[in-house]
C-alpha cells in the first residue's frame, strides 16, 4: 500500500472517524474506565496492543482460511475443486481469535514482564467484549484492506480510542469538583461531555454544521 | 420473583440501556433513524431470547471454567444466523446497520444475561428474561431514534412529518446528538425516580 | 492436564457443532443473498439505462472483470441504446459506488448509487429525495451532462454539491468523470452527435 493511503487511513482513524466520537465503538469501557487518568492510560495501552495484534491475526485468518481464493488453506489441504467460501464464519472466527489472543497475551505478559502485567493486567479480561476490537477487524474486512493496511488501521484506531479516553478522563477528574445538578451526576454528565467533544471532533472533518 | 416480573423488569426497572448502561455502542450508532432502531431491536431480541434458551438448556453440562467461551460461541452462532437471514431478506436494513449486526456478539447485554441469569435459571424464566431485556433494549433504541429522527431530519420512519418548512437540527442526527440525547434522557430518569421516591 | 484436554475437546465439539449449523443456514440463505444482489444490480442497470430491454443488458469482460455493460433496445440485442459502468470514488467515510448509464454519444442518461455509507444526514443526502419529489435532486443534475461538464461548483463546475458534504459530492462527481473518460478510451471514442458532426 502507498504511504499516502496509509496516512489517510491513520488520520481518518484517529480524528475523522474516531472510534468513540464518530463510530460509537468501545463505549462501555469509555464510560466505565474514564474516571481516573492513570486507569484510562492503562486501558488505552492495552487496547492499542490487542487491536494491532488482532488486526494482523484476523487478516491472516480471513485470508488463509475464510476467503474463497487460491490462497485458502482448506483448498490445498482437502484438495477441493474450487476454493471454499467461508466468509460467513467471520464473526465466530474473529471473536474466537480475539478471545484466545487476549488469554495468550495475558499469559505471556505475566511470565515475561511483571511490570507490564501490573499495568495492563486488570484491563485485559475486559477487552474480549470490547466491541472496538471486533469492530476494527470487521471494518478492515469491509474496507478490503491488505495486511499492512489492516495493521495500520488497527494501531491508529487504538490511538484514537486512547486519545478519546485520556481526554475524557482528564475532564472527568476536574468534573469531580464541579457542582453538577444531582440527577445529572455520573454517567449522564459523562455523555453530555462526550457529546460536546464529539462536536469538537466534527471539526476535523471540515464539515459545516448548519 | 414472580414469573411476570422476569419479563417486565427489563422494560424499565432494569432497562439494559438506561439503567445498566450496557449495549451502548449499537444504541447510539443506529438510533439515527427509527427504521434502523426497530431492525436492530428485533435482531437483538431474537439473539437474546435464543441464546438465553440454549444457555439455560446446557447450563448443567458446561464446565465452569470454559463457560464464557462456550456462551460466546452460542451467541456468535445466532448472530451469524441473523446476519445471513437479514442479508437475504432485508438487504437495505442489512446495509444500513453495517458492522453493527455482527457486533451484536460483543454486546455486553447478551453475555451479561447469559452469565448472570440464563446460566442459573430455568428455560422458561430465561426465555422471559431474554424477551424482557430485548424489548427493554428495543424500547430504549426506539425512544432515542424517535427524538433524533424527528428533530434531526423532520421525519419519522422515513416519512416527512414536520413538512418542508421545518429546518432540521442536523446535529441531532450526527454522532454528538446521540450522546447529548442519551445523557439528557438518563438525567431525566434519575430526576423522575427521585421525585417518585420522595 | 487431563482436565485441560477434556475442556479443549468440549470447546472443540461446540465450535464444530456451531459451524455445522451455520453451514446449513448459509447453504439455505446464500442463493437468496445472491438473488438479492442480482436483483439490486438489475434494478440499478434499468435506472441507468431506462430505454434498454431488461433482458438485453450484457456485461463486457476484460479478463474476469466486468468493465462495462452494453444495453440494447430489443431483446435480440439489436439497437444499441448505450453503456453502463460502475464508478468508484473514495467518499468521506466509505467508498461510493455509482452505476452510470450513458447513451452512445457519451451523454449521461441515468444513474443509481449502489453503495455508500456516508455520514447520516450529510453525506447520505446524495441520495435525498426532496419533499414532494420523486427522484434524488443531487443525482438528477447529472442527466444530460458529458464528461467535461462534470465538476462540483466549488471546483468551478456545474454540479451543485450537497451542503456540508462537499467530499461526498466531489467523490461521486469525479469518479463518474473518470469512469466516463475510461469508457471513452475503451470504446475508442463515443459516436458523434448531429451537432458535433455539423461543426
Amino acid at each position: 500500500m502507498e504511504l499516502k493511503t496509509l496516512l489517510i487511513i491513520s488520520v481518518s482513524a484517529i480524528f475523522i472517524n474516531n472510534f468513540i466520537f464518530s463510530r460509537f465503538l468501545g463505549l462501555c469501557p469509555y464510560i466505565g474506565v474514564s474516571k481516573a487518568l492513570d486507569s484510562a492510560v492503562g486501558m488505552g495501552m492495552a487496547v492499542i496492543f490487542v487491536m494491532t495484534l488482532a488486526s494482523s491475526v484476523a487478516w491472516v485468518v480471513d485470508h488463509f482460511l475464510l476467503e474463497p481464493t487460491t490462497s485458502n488453506l482448506f483448498y490445498h489441504l482437502l484438495r477441493l475443486k474450487t476454493p471454499p467460501d467461508l466468509v460467513f464464519l467471520k464473526t465466530i472466527a474473529f471473536i474466537l481469535v480475539i478471545a484466545s489472543l487476549v488469554q495468550f497475551v495475558e499469559m505471556v505478559i505475566q511470565k515475561t514482564s511483571p511490570a507490564l502485567y501490573k499495568a495492563l493486567g486488570i484491563y485485559l479480561p475486559l477487552i474480549t467484549t470490547n466491541c472496538a476490537i471486533l469492530g476494527v477487524t470487521l471494518l478492515n474486512l469491509d474496507m478490503g484492506l491488505n495486511f499492512i493496511g489492516s495493521v495500520v488501521q488497527g494501531f491508529t484506531s487504538g490511538l484514537g480510542f486512547t486519545l478519546a479516553l485520556v481526554l475524557m478522563a482528564s475532564i472527568r477528574e476536574r468534573l469531580e469538583l464541579a457542582d453538577v445538578p444531582r440527577p445529572m451526576r455520573g454517567i449522564p454528565i459523562a455523555f453530555i461531555m462526550a457529546g460536546l467533544m464529539a462536536i469538537a471532533f466534527l471539526g476535523f472533518s471540515g464539515l459545516k454544521i448548519r | 420473583m414472580s414469573v411476570g416480573k422476569e419479563f417486565t423488569k427489563g422494560l424499565y426497572a432494569e432497562n439494559p440501556v438506561f439503567k445498566q448502561a450496557l449495549g451502548l455502542c449499537p444504541t447510539l450508532a443506529v438510533s439515527n433513524s427509527v427504521r434502523n432502531a426497530v431492525g436492530m431491536g428485533l435482531a437483538m431480541t431474537f439473539v437474546l431470547v435464543l441464546s438465553n434458551i440454549i444457555v439455560s438448556l446446557i447450563r448443567r453440562f458446561v464446565p465452569r471454567k470454559i463457560r464464557i467461551p462456550i456462551y460466546i460461541v452460542v451467541i456468535a452462532t445466532f448472530v451469524t444466523i441473523v446476519d445471513l437471514v437479514m442479508a437475504g431478506f432485508a438487504p437495505d436494513l442489512h446495509k444500513a446497520l453495517g458492522i453493527f449486526v455482527p457486533l451484536i456478539v460483543v454486546n455486553c447485554i447478551i453475555l451479561g444475561r447469559a452469565e448472570a441469569f440464563a446460566g442459573r435459571n430455568s428455560v422458561f424464566r430465561s426465555l422471559l428474561d431474554g424477551l424482557g431485556m430485548g424489548f427493554g433494549f428495543s424500547l430504549a433504541l426506539f425512544v432515542l431514534a424517535f427524538i433524533r429522527e424527528i428533530l434531526g431530519d423532520g421525519r419519522l420512519y422515513g416519512f416527512p412529518l414536520l413538512g418542508p418548512g421545518f429546518e432540521p437540527m442536523l446535529i441531532m442526527i450526527l454522532p454528538p446528538g446521540a450522546f447529548l440525547t442519551i445523557g439528557l434522557l438518563m438525567g431525566l430518569m434519575n430526576w423522575l425516580d427521585k421525585r417518585r421516591c420522595s | 492436564m487431563k482436565d485441560v484436554l477434556r475442556m479443549a475437546w468440549i470447546l472443540g465439539v461446540v465450535t464444530v457443532l456451531a459451524a455445522a449449523v451455520l453451514g446449513a443456514v448459509n447453504h439455505v440463505a446464500k442463493p437468496r443473498i445472491e438473488e438479492q444482489r442480482r436483483l439490486a444490480l438489475e434494478q440499478a442497470l434499468l435506472s441507468a439505462l431506462p430505454k434498454a430491454d431488461p433482458r438485453a443488458i450484457v456485461p463486457v469482460y476484460e479478463g474476469d472483470e466486468i468493465v462495462y455493460y452494453k444495453g440494447y433496445a430489443q431483446p435480440d440485442t439489436t439497437g444499441l441504446v448505450g453503456y453502463a459502468f460502475v464508478a468508484r470514488g473514495a467518499g468521506y467515510s466509505s467508498e461510493i459506488e455509482t452505476l452510470v448509464g450513458v447513451d452512445t454519444t457519451g451523454q449521461i442518461i441515468g444513474l443509481k448509487i449502489l453503495r455508500e455509507v456516508e455520514t447520516p444526514g450529510l453525506g447520505t443526502k446524495i441520495e435525498e429525495v426532496r419533499y414532494g419529489e420523486k427522484d434524488p435532486w443531487f443525482q438528477r443534475q447529472f442527466i444530460g451532462k458529458r464528461a467535461r461538464q462534470l465538476a462540483v461548483d466549488k471546483d468551478g463546475g456545474e454540479i451543485v454539491s450537497v451542503t456540508g458534504a462537499t467530499i461526498s459530492s466531489r467523490a461521486v462527481t469525479n469518479s463518474i468523470r473518470k469512469g466516463l473518460e475510461e469508457l471513452e478510451k475503451r470504446l475508442g471514442g463515443f459516436s458523434k452527435t448531429a451537432q458535433q458532426v455539423s461543426d
